[in-house]
């Protein structure tokens, strides 16, 4: 990096590189980022959405994404020359989408034997569900 | 192009809006401002777990209620014409008027209406 600039203009450097970029929702998306400003908001092309369960992941088509600055955990540029990572292997997407429902609904109920187990000693967990708004 | 200019583009569109809270709206763009609120019409909003639906004639989103917006990929083809012509547009001008171009503000004004004139 030849200078730094200060804030979200660091970013500028990574214009038109392939990054992949976490959300605050967990999603994961891979894309070329084409514009940026001041408060972060990303403009990405030719994205895809890519699911992990496990050691095993796929990628879902969806385009052009505005996304507000706020939403973004972080981003970084994914390396393209040996993207094929051989710790993972790639499926299709409705396997993907089947194994990501599986494993919310384990968590569910993982969840719920939790809670159980913790109102029997006399403790209440909070109820997430309140913060649904910020997730 | 900045993000917001993008979105502005995109007016008359069709979009997919998703909230923070993971509701989504599909419908098209009537209207945005600088701060990413927005006008939407034939509008289907779907719930966060994506099993109940409502559909709205219209509807206004606050910007800062977005997670992100999804556009349609000829939206970035229309942005890259623009930029072509307007590239074009000015290098005809350094062209023609024989000069560097370097040239800022004013005097930079007063050459493109001569060469309008001519």
């Amino acid at each position: 990096m030849s200078s730094y600039l200060p804030g979200t203009a660091s970013l500028i450097e990574e214009i038109d590189k392939k990054l992949l970029v976490v959300l605050r929702d967990g999603r994961t998306l891979i894309g070329f980022l084409r514009s940026i400003d001041q408060f972060a908001n990303l403009v990405l092309h030719r994205t895809i959405e890519r699911i992990h369960v496990g050691k095993k992941y796929g990628d879902i088509e969806r385009g052009i994404f505005i996304i507000r600055g706020e939403n973004v955990v972080l981003l970084g540029e994914v390396n393209t020359e040996n993207e094929a990572n051989p710790a993972l292997i790639k499926v299709p997407i409705d396997e993907i989408l089947e194994m990501q429902r599986e494993e919310q609904v384990q968590k569910q109920q993982e969840e719920e034997l939790k809670k159980k187990a913790l109102k029997e000693r006399g403790l209440h967990l909070t109820d997430h569900s309140i913060l649904d708004d910020y997730c | 192009m900045l993000p917001l200019s993008l979105l502005r583009t995109a007016v008359n569109h069709p979009m997919l809006v998703e909230l923070k809270n993971g509701e989504t709206y599909n419908g098209h763009l009537v209207s945005c401002d600088n701060w990413m609120n927005i006008n939407l019409r034939e509008v289907i909003c779907t719930s966060r777990d994506g099993d109940r639906f409502w559909r709205m004639p219209e509807c206004y989103v606050r910007g800062s209620t977005i997670k992100y917006l999804r556009i349609p990929d000829e939206v970035i083809d229309m942005v890259k014409e623009d930029v072509m012509q307007k590239s074009k547009g000015r290098g005809e001008v350094r062209g023609r008027g024989g000069r560097g171009g370097r040239g800022r503000g004013k005097e930079n004004k007063r050459m493109k209406i001569v060469e309008i004139r001519m």
